[in-house]
């Protein structure tokens, strides 16, 4: 195993350097699906407790690198992807990386609890002690008091917290999210960026977050990659050298705001090439 | 947000009540309209040959009760086992054809053509074979129950949501655990479709199987009365069957809102 880093210094830090070791490694990742290609030549690393936010126009690829990454879909061959420094076919991540997709998904027969607990069952441990468990984490994820409640029971927000504590609880050195506060409403989702934070620095682990939203990109990541419109391949990358704990009111500062306006220059390019009329 | 100690399935007498309710209300309208028809029949002076008074084929049940309740008892045990049959005989085919594409191929188009067979041309030969027994007539009621069964657990089976499959597996589940976990559970609100179908046709073919040949049962009421030309003894019989097949669907809806308690949609 490797060390984790101990603080957002050195886990930007290590981002930076090609020394270490980087829990995800992904090298000309590419994928062809019938006559469109999706991914041409992704190059990626994350590196060991480093949050990286994905940005990029709608239909860039996004969520199939995903799927690639979580094990779902094989890359077209001539990609390199490695995972904790081995060379990796992408079903071998299968049950290896925490995965979260862009709806909860919860299943309506299992209550509060019995969702969160879904993917330690599946790993075969112990019903009972999962269970009390995820009893433990409830009142972090904001769901004390709800352990017994059904899906159809809870809010847009509140299974969005589900869902995470149930990727939480998987656990897994690497955790993709896929756009997880992209359906609900501005307020709760700022809400839910501050607390996704404070459960990651808690928990250190490394989180791929893919969302549309630059902001949320700014304001989570360590760093923010923004991909080109499709076939995708990373366009830009971008350290974010804000201090954490990150509060609210860093949107407004100027660091935040010269950040914002490079990444959506970039973004709106990209989208020109899929929706603009032809600049040239 | 303070703990709201209310997962479903609490307030029992609230369930109780509301469980209760419709079934009061359905008796009440019961009662109104057979006192409408009772007073239609006095006033129009209608003659007993066409239509008898509620009140005479009520009165006709109570005279002999006992061959209405065994009447009641034996077509209800020939439905409840050729249901149960049937229904276990769907799912679990269902479930195999969901799985095994070749069995679906070859066997499925066999289950149709199977039900083309009209089931009384199929109800004589099925009282050749076994006799006047109980076993037939639950032969023929599994003829008619487990087809929609396994169509409707199949369809269920490949409802589920691919996205739902995709987190399982990424979770790194086997396909034995998504059909535990995923694939059935999503199947349950179609099955439960199926089984209400299920019980009406089956009920049917009980009664329909006893025609060929039996000496208790709600059929055989059915066939005396109609011999007897005696039509409150046929009201009888139909009000009896009725009552049964109240029965039958009320106790699979009943099961069905605890089993299927989040409302099957994806809520």
């Amino acid at each position: 195993m490797m060390t984790r880093p101990q603080t957002d210094f050195t886990a930007a830090e290590a981002a930076m350097t090609d020394t270490a070791e980087p829990i995800l490694d992904l090298r000309t990742l590419s994928k062809t699906f019938g006559e469109v290609q999706a991914l041409n030549g992704v190059d990626l690393k994350v590196q060991p407790g480093e949050f990286v936010t994905v940005v990029g126009p709608s239909g860039c690829g996004k969520s199939t690198l995903f799927n690639i990454v979580s094990g779902l879909e094989e890359p077209d061959s001539g990609s390199v992807l490695r995972f904790e420094g081995r060379s990796v076919m992408a079903r071998d991540l299968l049950g290896k990386v925490s995965f979260m997709p862009q709806r909860d998904l919860l299943l309506a027969w299992r209550n509060v609890i019995d969702n969160a607990i879904l993917p330690l069952e599946i790993e075969g441990a112990n019903r009972a002690e999962a269970r009390r468990e995820a009893e433990r984490m409830l009142p972090e994820f904001g769901l004390a008091g709800f352990a017994k409640q059904y899906p159809h029971e809870l809010s847009g927000g509140m299974r969005q917290r589900v869902a995470l504590m149930r990727t939480f609880m998987f656990k897994r050195d690497l955790m993709l999210l896929d756009e997880p506060f992209g359906a609900l409403d501005a307020l709760t989702r700022s809400m839910m960026q501050r607390w996704l934070l404070d459960v990651w620095q808690k928990h250190r682990r490394t989180v791929l977050f893919i969302t549309h939203d630059v902001d949320e990109a700014i304001f989570l990541g360590d760093r923010v990659l923004v991909m080109t419109a499709r076939p995708g391949a990373i366009k830009l990358e971008r350290k974010v050298d804000l201090p954490r704990p990150r509060g609210a009111d860093l949107v407004t500062s100027p660091e935040f705001i010269a950040l914002k306006r490079d990444l959506l220059d970039a973004i709106e390019e990209e989208s020109m090439k899929t929706f603009g009329p032809n600049p040239h | 947000m303070t703990a709201v100690p209310a997962p479903a399935g609490s307030f029992p007498a609230a369930r109780r009540f509301g469980a209760v309710l419709p079934l009061l209300r359905g008796v009440l309208a019961l009662a109104a309209v057979l006192a409408a028809v009772e007073l239609i029949v006095i006033a129009l002076g209608i003659r007993p040959y066409v239509l008898p008074r509620p009140s005479a084929v009520f009165e006709a049940i109570l005279r002999t009760p006992a061959a209405y309740r065994d009447a009641i008892i034996r077509t209800g045990l020939e439905t409840l086992y050729g249901f149960a049959a049937g229904a276990l005989f769907g799912i679990g085919i269902g479930i195999a054809f969901s799985r095994l594409r070749f069995l679906r191929e070859t066997v499925f188009p066999i289950f149709i053509v199977s039900q083309t067979i009209p089931v009384i041309a199929f109800g004589a030969l099925v009282v050749m074979w076994f006799g006047n027994t109980i076993l037939a007539k639950s032969v023929i009621v599994f003829y008619l129950t487990f087809f929609p069964v396994t169509v409707n657990t199949l369809l269920g089976m490949r409802a589920v949501d691919q996205k739902q499959v995709q987190l399982l597996k990424s979770f790194g589940a086997s396909e034995g655990e998504i059909l535990r976990k995923l694939r059935f559970p999503t199947a349950l609100p179609h099955i439960f479709v199926a089984l209400r179908i299920a019980s009406a046709l089956g009920l049917a073919g009980a009664v329909v199987g006893e025609w060929f040949g039996d000496t208790t049962g709600l059929g055989v009421l059915l066939l005396q009365g109609m011999y007897a030309e005696n039509m409150v003894a046929i009201w009888a019989s139909v009000f009896c069957s009725a009552l049964l097949g109240v029965a039958l669907f009320s106790a699979i809806g009943f099961a069905e809102r605890r089993i299927v308690f989040w409302g099957g949609s994806d809520a």
